[in-house]
């Protein structure tokens, strides 16, 4: 629900970035529930596995994602137990769309993928620069450690971290210049290109669900949780205003130099900021 | 290339990886218009492309010859959608030079100014068509708004927004309305404060940069060999122009350069339509400045028996595109005999689908065909 008001509110923004009015808040809703209450196509029954698996490989990740310090069960959000989930949500997409036979759909794949390579590694940097410092790779206890009010955060402690992070997170959301595997003008939509009614609803609602779970990871890595659950999602909503204004500025890189960028830029960020830490 | 292309798909082949169709058009977010291209892919690459045309085929030639020719007015702008005066133009200068007319000074700047406002409304789009491509919507949404103020002027002057059906023969439909002239002034005055915004989001972006570098790279012999008019020859470093080359209208009474670039590929295509922009708003407003008093156009009687004397002519205009050329041939009847059209997409569509895909990308295909301003009627008429 959260996620599918975000992708709603970030439309207005990015309509008054393009001086337009922009669909109302709610318009996503409104598709979702009109995809789901459709008939839909489908090329074969991997599709349907395919689109179950990854809205449930997403969702599997995003309860162990902590909100304001709370979740569903005690896993303390255990960050390598999410990215390896999230992945399940990803090849889930993959395997579906790529029953569907259209080849615009593996296309967007394979960039997909190859763009998933590119930001894992900066990632995988910040997390082990964080687990190095808090001793911990639970989530909670990152954001626990921030504690303390807004000098405590790391987004002021490590910023170089925060701006490699920033795009690394730019790349997941698969917002510009990372949007290459969906890149209309190029590969018609990519894995969504053959996906309508039910399947469409589902994959909107997986596009839902991983903003929600990347946001919420950045507000526990970056701006210390939350003290509650609406001060946590109003944090969550800033990283995903900052996305999509830099998405509405931004044209699309080619797959290979954006992988470039990615391993180049936050790459070299996040080393610097962990000998700046590690040598002080 | 093409040779080199059709042995990798053997390659390929012989290797075991597939080789298989993409339909980039007419039903892909890329394309813009009724029309395709076919490519063969293997993996990202194209390997072959064929047209995929016909789709919006009307038969405009010979549609022309069975009706009036006040008539045709109405039907040859649809022949390019995006920027239509030019052929109106084109239309009436042949049946005008048939004729032997010289129509009103007034009615040749009115011209003047109808065809490059035109200009502008198809290079806006242009210009943000390559915002498009590369996922920059925020480009593409800025310039249609723009473009937005003029198809108000057009629609107060000639009342259509998009075909304006206001050329004639013997010069052009009504007068300006009063107080347009001072507004078109004032929305000269908005494009130049405009350019900066377009630049800052456009035109100095480094992605933009990297993206059209080298796409789609004509030198000035094969653009000279193939045909290739307008903005696509002037790319390649020509410095030809239809309007400096051959002036109709009042261009033999306005000072204008002709912007050219060096490298022929997509950057110094899109670089050229920016240059070009700056150029129309500087011919606009020396054309409003020298705007002469009199009649618009010459009376020719009752449209339904306007007849054109026996005789043949052929009169080109300088389109944001490149040339528009109307070859028409009367018997001295109430419609003509024939009209034939030369557009400036056939070649750079057809000639440069073979030259240039084959080893692109399917990431360059939009932006290619964007660069060279390929309109989808003009191809198909």
């Amino acid at each position: 629900m959260v996620g599918l008001l975000f992708i709603g509110l970030g439309r207005i923004i990015t309509a008054r970035v393009q001086r337009r009015i922009g669909p109302p808040f709610y318009q996503q809703f409104i598709d979702v529930i009109k995809l789901l209450a459709r008939e839909s196509i489908w090329h074969h029954w991997i599709m349907t596995l395919g689109s179950i698996m990854a809205l449930g490989g997403l969702i599997a990740t995003m309860v162990h994602v902590p909100v304001a310090g709370w979740l569903p069960y005690d896993s303390g959000g255990p960050i390598f137990l999410i990215l390896y989930l999230a992945t399940i949500g990803y090849l889930g997409m993959a395997m579906g769309v790529s029953a569907s036979g259209n080849p615009n759909a593996p296309l967007g794949i394979g960039r997909a993928l190859s763009l998933m390579l590119g930001y894992e590694i900066p990632f995988a940097a910040i997390l082990i620069l964080f687990i190095s410092l808090t001793g911990s790779s639970s989530l909670t206890e990152i954001a626990a450690m921030q504690t303390g009010g807004f000098l405590s955060w790391n987004i002021v402690k490590f910023p170089l971290a925060f701006i490699a992070a920033e795009i690394t997170v730019q790349a997941m959301m698969a917002e510009k210049p990372f949007d290459q595997m969906i890149a209309p003008s190029e590969i018609a939509s990519g894995p969504l290109v053959e996906l309508g009614g039910k399947f469409l609803g589902l994959g909107m609602i997986q596009m839902a669900v991983a903003i929600y779970f990347e946001t919420a990871i950045m507000v526990n890595l970056f701006f210390g949780g939350g003290a509650n659950i609406f001060t946590f999602t109003l944090k969550q909503f800033g990283v995903y205003t900052i996305a999509i204004l830099i998405n509405s500025v931004m044209p699309r890189y080619k797959i290979e130099n954006a992988v470039r960028y990615i391993w180049t830029v936050p790459l070299a960020l996040i080393i610097i900021q962990m000998l700046i830490v590690f040598l002080r | 290339m093409i040779d080199l292309f059709t042995d990798i798909t053997e390659i390929a082949n012989k290797d075991g990886n597939k080789v298989y169709d993409i339909f980039f058009g007419p039903n892909h977010p890329g394309m813009h218009g009724n029309f395709g291209y076919v490519v063969d892919m293997i993996g990202h690459s194209i390997a072959k492309a064929r047209v995929n045309a016909g789709l919006l085929h009307r038969g405009f030639e010979k549609i022309m010859e069975t009706n009036l020719w006040h008539q045709n007015l109405s039907l040859i702008p649809r022949i390019c959608v995006v920027d239509p005066d030019p052929n109106e133009a084109a239309y009436c200068g042949a049946i005008e030079k048939i004729m032997g007319l010289e129509i009103p000074e007034r009615a040749k700047f009115i011209r003047t100014i109808t065809l490059e406002m035109s200009r502008m409304t198809s290079h806006l789009m242009g210009m943000g068509s390559v915002g498009g491509a590369t996922g920059l919507y925020t480009v593409m949404y800025l310039m249609l708004a723009d473009r937005d103020r003029l198809l108000d002027m057009f629609e107060w002057l000639t009342g259509g927004r998009i075909y304006h059906i206001y050329n004639i023969p013997g010069g052009v439909r009504r007068d300006l309305p009063k107080g347009w002239r001072d507004k078109l002034y004032g929305l000269m005055d908005f494009f130049e404060s405009k350019l900066k915004e377009y630049d800052e989001i456009l035109y100095r972006h480094p992605i933009i940069h990297k993206r059209l570098k080298g796409v789609g790279v004509i030198t000035a012999d094969q653009a000279k060999k193939w045909g290739i008019t307008g903005p696509n020859l002037r790319a390649t470093g020509v410095k030809f122009d239809t309007r400096k080359a051959y002036p109709y209208a009042a261009y033999d009474q306005l000072e204008f350069d002709i912007p050219t670039e060096k490298e022929g590929d997509a950057l110094a295509r899109a670089n050229l339509v920016r240059a070009e922009f700056e150029v129309t708003i500087s011919i606009i407003r020396q054309a409003l400045d020298k705007l002469p008093e009199g009649d618009v156009n010459i009376k020719l009687g009752n449209p339904l028996k306007f007849k054109v004397p026996e005789g043949e002519a052929y009169a080109k205009v300088e389109s944001s595109k490149g040339e528009y050329g109307y070859y028409i041939v009367s018997t001295g009847g109430i419609k003509p005999y024939r009209v034939s059209v030369r557009g400036p997409s056939l070649p750079a569509g057809l000639f440069l689908c073979h030259k240039h895909l084959p080893g692109m990308r399917i990431d360059d295909v939009a932006l290619w065909m964007n660069t060279l301003q390929i309109c989808a009627p003009d191809f198909d008429r």
